[in-house]
């Protein structure tokens, strides 16, 4: 091969790296950093009736540019209680889904890892087979459950464990019961997946050392398995903080998400700056645990 | 006498195969003892029996007369170090060797104390505070060893602990352990597949196959004198040709082998019955090989240099291969390549074997 063509060889090489890489990148720019350059520049506008239902930040006079930024919604949503406390509960609900789904999904996942790998396969497909269905008719389905003439409360009569059908729809307890099914999978699958890929033999080592089953879990399994609970819990917790759906067709009117107040904003009121601002806070918020997770020391090792 | 060790009609079977086959053998107190033996000879097998992380189908380990056999790992005296090493990533090398003793709940002086005194003799002071992600191969090796004998156990069991090591540190290595095992006096049983490092660090050697034991016996005594043909061709290199009619004349046998297309010599022995199949074996090094005089006669095929030696492969007339070495003592070769050449041993270099 003479130089030219070696040479053109490597440069198309280049091009195609570029082109890998590029991919992702063109990805991010256009699903996720102009949409959300929207959503900034909307949420610095003012409300006005109309198509669409917000002033333009640019306005040409004559010979002037007029760039004007509206804060009065920021400042809005960072002192009005109402909003305070949706964010607040928004992030108690998915704290606590979490801690509760990190609790059912890493003995779960466990249990699957320790399995013989035939079997282990037909197990994961049973974690994720609910997706086969669309989620809303999956909570409309809990909605059916969970109601006072519901199944569940027609079962707990029938045995006669209570005398009087619970009160469950419209409470904070279905949400947490929404969330935790439809999001478990999410907590599994990481997890199983680092277990199912740890080193047999560091166990027979801390059992050779003097330690129980037990506290060969703790002293080893556990910690090595980390970065797969960091994964799970990152995604679990980031999307249920903004879950709208679960909330709103399984909660009560007393537990105010923020994903619901956003929808109330954009939809009831038409009010798109707001709802644009909402969201913006919203995004720093998230930020924080994405940030602490991504930041955790990679594992050593590995 | 009971053995430090006893293993009495050992099995192990996984379904129909057999990966321990009925095993007896003692090992005594402060031995060191190789299980030497093929991939799949079963030696790794019995190692984490008596280590405890296998079941025995049958039979007994005893360890100073009392029963282990149902004991699980973690409650017995001995400690593994792995082929793999198997060193907890999450922790420093510190950690690492702790790990053991704080399972055992010794408190944090002692402890600080033994780490202090297995680092020094294994040179790791230095690296207490690294991640194993951070050592080299052989820095490695020097913790699982530390993590295994801080915990001062019964038996050191090593399972292929050098496999993953370059021919020179391996050598180097080698003699290190064999010298931290006199100076600790403790028992060491190792797992290789390596007939030169079981020679080089063992007190004695088992050498398996298909899950028995063949030989049980010095270094010395396994490569004289080998019981079978496997053994003789397992434990370096070896010439057997089959024997034919034999004669008895004193101490001395004359053997008619086809094979060799000559007479070659052994001492008598009635440890090999002559009416049966039987070979004759001799080692490549005790072969003397001359341009004249008597012996099996053939031609240099072959000849290399590798510096400690020379290589002789010679083509008898019989048609089968004969090998010879000669230590290399600064002369040139006064043989080569196409040489008729007669060659021959003294009477005790032959070994008889049975099947």
């Amino acid at each position: 091969m003479s130089a030219e063509l070696i040479s053109s060889a490597r440069m198309g090489d280049r091009w195609g790296k570029r082109l890998l890489i590029g991919i992702p990148y063109a990805w991010l720019l256009v699903l996720f950093l102009a949409p959300f350059a929207l959503v900034a520049a909307i949420s610095l506008s003012t409300v006005r009736l109309g198509m669409p239902p917000f002033e333009p930040l640019t306005a040409w006079d004559g010979s002037i540019l007029n760039l004007r930024l509206n804060f009065e919604n920021f400042l809005y949503v960072l002192t009005d209680d109402t909003y305070l406390l949706a964010y607040l509960t928004s992030l108690k609900v998915a704290a606590i889904s979490t801690a509760v789904m990190l609790l059912i999904a890493y003995p779960l996942a466990y249990g699957i890892a320790s399995c013989a790998p035939s079997s282990r396969s037909l197990l994961v497909f049973l974690v994720i087979v609910p997706f086969w269905s669309s989620m809303l008719i999956r909570v409309y389905s809990w909605m059916s459950i969970l109601r006072n003439d519901g199944l569940l409360n027609a079962l707990l009569l029938k045995l006669g464990l209570i005398s009087e059908p619970l009160r469950i729809l419209n409470t904070e307890t279905a949400i947490y019961i929404g969330i935790v099914y439809t999001y478990l999978p999410f907590m599994v699958l990481p997890i199983y997946s680092n277990l199912v890929s740890a080193d047999r033999t560091l166990i027979e080592a801390a059992r050779d050392l003097g330690c129980s089953r037990i506290s060969a879990f703790w002293r080893v399994t556990f910690p090595l398995s980390w970065p797969g609970v960091a994964a799970g819990c990152a995604l679990v917790f980031i999307p249920v903080v903004g879950e709208f759906v679960i909330p709103d067709l399984l909660g009560g009117a007393d537990t105010q998400m923020i994903g619901r107040a956003i929808w109330l904003e954009f939809f009831n009121n038409r009010d798109w700056p707001m709802a644009a601002a909402v969201t913006i806070v919203l995004l720093a918020l998230l930020v924080v645990p994405i940030v602490f997770f991504q930041s955790r020391p990679p594992r050593a090792g590995a | 006498m009971q053995s430090y060790i006893s293993i009495e009609n050992l099995a192990k079977s996984y379904g129909v195969v057999h990966a321990v086959n009925n095993i007896n053998l003692g090992i005594e107190k402060g031995e060191f003892f190789s299980l030497l033996g093929p991939s799949g000879c079963g030696k790794s097998t019995l190692l984490r029996m008596i280590a405890g992380f296998e079941t025995p189908t049958s039979g007994v380990i005893r360890l100073e007369g009392t029963d282990v056999t149902d004991v699980p790992a973690h409650r017995r005296p001995t400690n593994m170090m792995f082929q793999s090493y198997a060193l907890f990533p999450h922790l420093t090398v510190g950690k690492n060797i702790a790990f053991g003793l704080q399972q055992d709940g010794l408190d944090k002086i002692e402890i600080k104390k033994r780490i202090d005194d297995v680092a020094e003799k294994l040179q790791l002071t230095a690296l207490l505070d690294r991640k194993p992600a951070q050592l080299s191969g052989g820095q490695r090796q020097r913790v699982a060893l530390a993590r295994a004998l801080v915990k001062r156990p019964k038996v050191l069991l090593l399972d292929e602990p050098l496999g993953a090591l370059d021919k020179n540190l391996r050598t180097e290595t080698q003699l290190e352990l064999v010298r931290l095992q006199r100076e600790l006096g403790l028992t060491f049983i190792i797992v290789t597949h390596d007939q030169h490092e079981a020679m080089t660090v063992s007190t004695r050697i088992a050498i398996m196959k298909q899950g028995q034991v063949l030989q049980v016996g010095s270094p010395a005594n396994v490569y004289e004198a080998p019981h079978s043909r496997y053994v003789a061709k397992f434990l370096g290199e070896t010439n057997v040709f089959a024997g034919g009619r034999a004669e008895r004349n004193g101490d001395t046998l004359q053997i008619d082998s086809n094979e060799a297309g000559g007479q070659v010599r052994a001492t008598f022995t009635d440890r090999v019955a002559l009416d049966a199949p039987f070979w004759v074996s001799v080692r490549p090094e005790r072969v003397a090989l001359a341009t004249s005089g008597t012996g099996l006669e053939g031609t240099v095929e072959q000849l290399t240099y590798t510096g400690v030696e020379r290589h002789y492969r010679v083509r008898l007339n019989s048609g089968a291969i004969l090998d010879a070495r000669r230590v290399n003592l600064g002369a040139e070769s006064d043989l080569g390549v196409g040489d008729r050449v007669f060659a021959s041993w003294p009477p005790q270099a032959s070994r008889l074997l049975a099947e």
